[in-house]
């Protein structure tokens, strides 16, 4: 059942509608991204903050908030870089940032507010910034892709623990969920 | 070489009437997929055989990290009766249901002569 995120990258850039143009838009603002990202992780972390889930997570040790909002700052300029051009470098990395959150515990449930929080902020800078629509299109797009690189690393990892703990194989715990699912 | 799907159904129809005290009987692969079954009306085929498969595997990680082990069955008692879960060769799984009124010992030497058949006819 292990994902292989080469794989993942390119069946969610399909699905999602991730295109060639979008690639160009984004990597065309490289620049602006970078400029804007210190000022987004301060937006998004005084946003996670409010939480008091999130904010004992973010502040468990010494500098993983510091840690955390360089971490940050890459993240969202690697969105318009795209680091090798949204290949198989960025599918790793975006795979290990999945896994490092379910690690430390933030769930689907921080996730997707913390997403819709990157998408709100950088519409209204965008805007602001008399930015084209294509830009905001093509942002959008490649936030889902990433949201979807996290949320499957929470499924994926559960998953895999469930087989080795049980034996099973993959095709019977889909069975079993679609069974359980049913019955539900 | 092709299993015989009627001549495994034969076997588990044969099994079920004959056997004392049997209600029910499935053989299923380890991935919880149904190969025959004479199952009472009320359950729900898919299910049972994903539920077979699921516990005996489990059954035998629990009793390989409690040194048990290799696992002869997986013996499941309630006030109704009982479900018996024994490996068929690594292809199947086989799911015996009997009442309470069951003798013990009888029922498992029933089942072992069901098995031999079944994993002669499994090949």
């Amino acid at each position: 059942m292990a994902l292989d995120p080469h794989e993942f990258m390119s069946l969610m850039s399909r699905r999602i509608g991730f295109t060639e143009h979008n690639k160009s838009v984004l990597q065309s603002s490289e620049k602006w991204g970078l400029e804007i990202a210190p000022d987004m992780a301060t937006v998004f972390y005084d946003f996670l903050g409010r939480d008091e889930e999130m904010n004992a997570i973010l502040n468990e040790s010494d500098g993983r908030i510091h840690r955390l909002r360089e971490t940050f700052v890459e993240w969202f300029h690697e969105m318009f870089t795209g680091m090798d051009n949204w290949g198989n470098d960025y599918a790793d990395r975006r795979w290990r940032i999945g896994l490092i959150h379910v690690r430390v515990g933030i769930g689907p449930q921080h996730v997707v507010p913390a997403m819709a929080i990157v998408n709100q902020e950088a519409s209204r800078r965008l805007r602001d910034a008399g930015q084209p629509d294509d830009l905001k299109e093509a942002l959008e797009r490649i936030c889902m892709i990433d949201l979807a690189f996290i949320e499957q690393a929470y499924v994926e990892v559960a998953a895999e623990a469930v087989l080795k703990e049980t034996g099973w194989s993959a095709g019977l715990f889909r069975r079993l969920i679609t069974s359980g699912a049913a019955a539900m | 070489m092709a299993i015989n799907v009627e001549k495994i159904a034969g076997i588990l129809q044969n099994f079920v009437n004959s056997a004392s005290d049997v209600q029910g009987a499935a053989l299923v692969t380890p991935d919880g997929l149904p190969l025959a079954s004479t199952l009472p009306s009320a359950m729900d085929e898919e299910r049972v055989s994903a539920m077979s498969a699921a516990m005996l595997s489990l059954g035998e990680r629990i009793g390989s990290e409690l040194a048990r082990g290799t696992i002869e069955r997986l013996f499941v008692e309630g006030q109704q009766g009982y479900g018996v879960l024994t490996s068929c060769g690594e292809d199947a799984v086989f799911l015996v249901l009997a009442s309470q009124r069951a003798k013990q010992g009888v029922l498992m030497l029933e089942i072992k002569r069901a098995i031999s058949e079944l994993k002669l006819a499994l090949g």
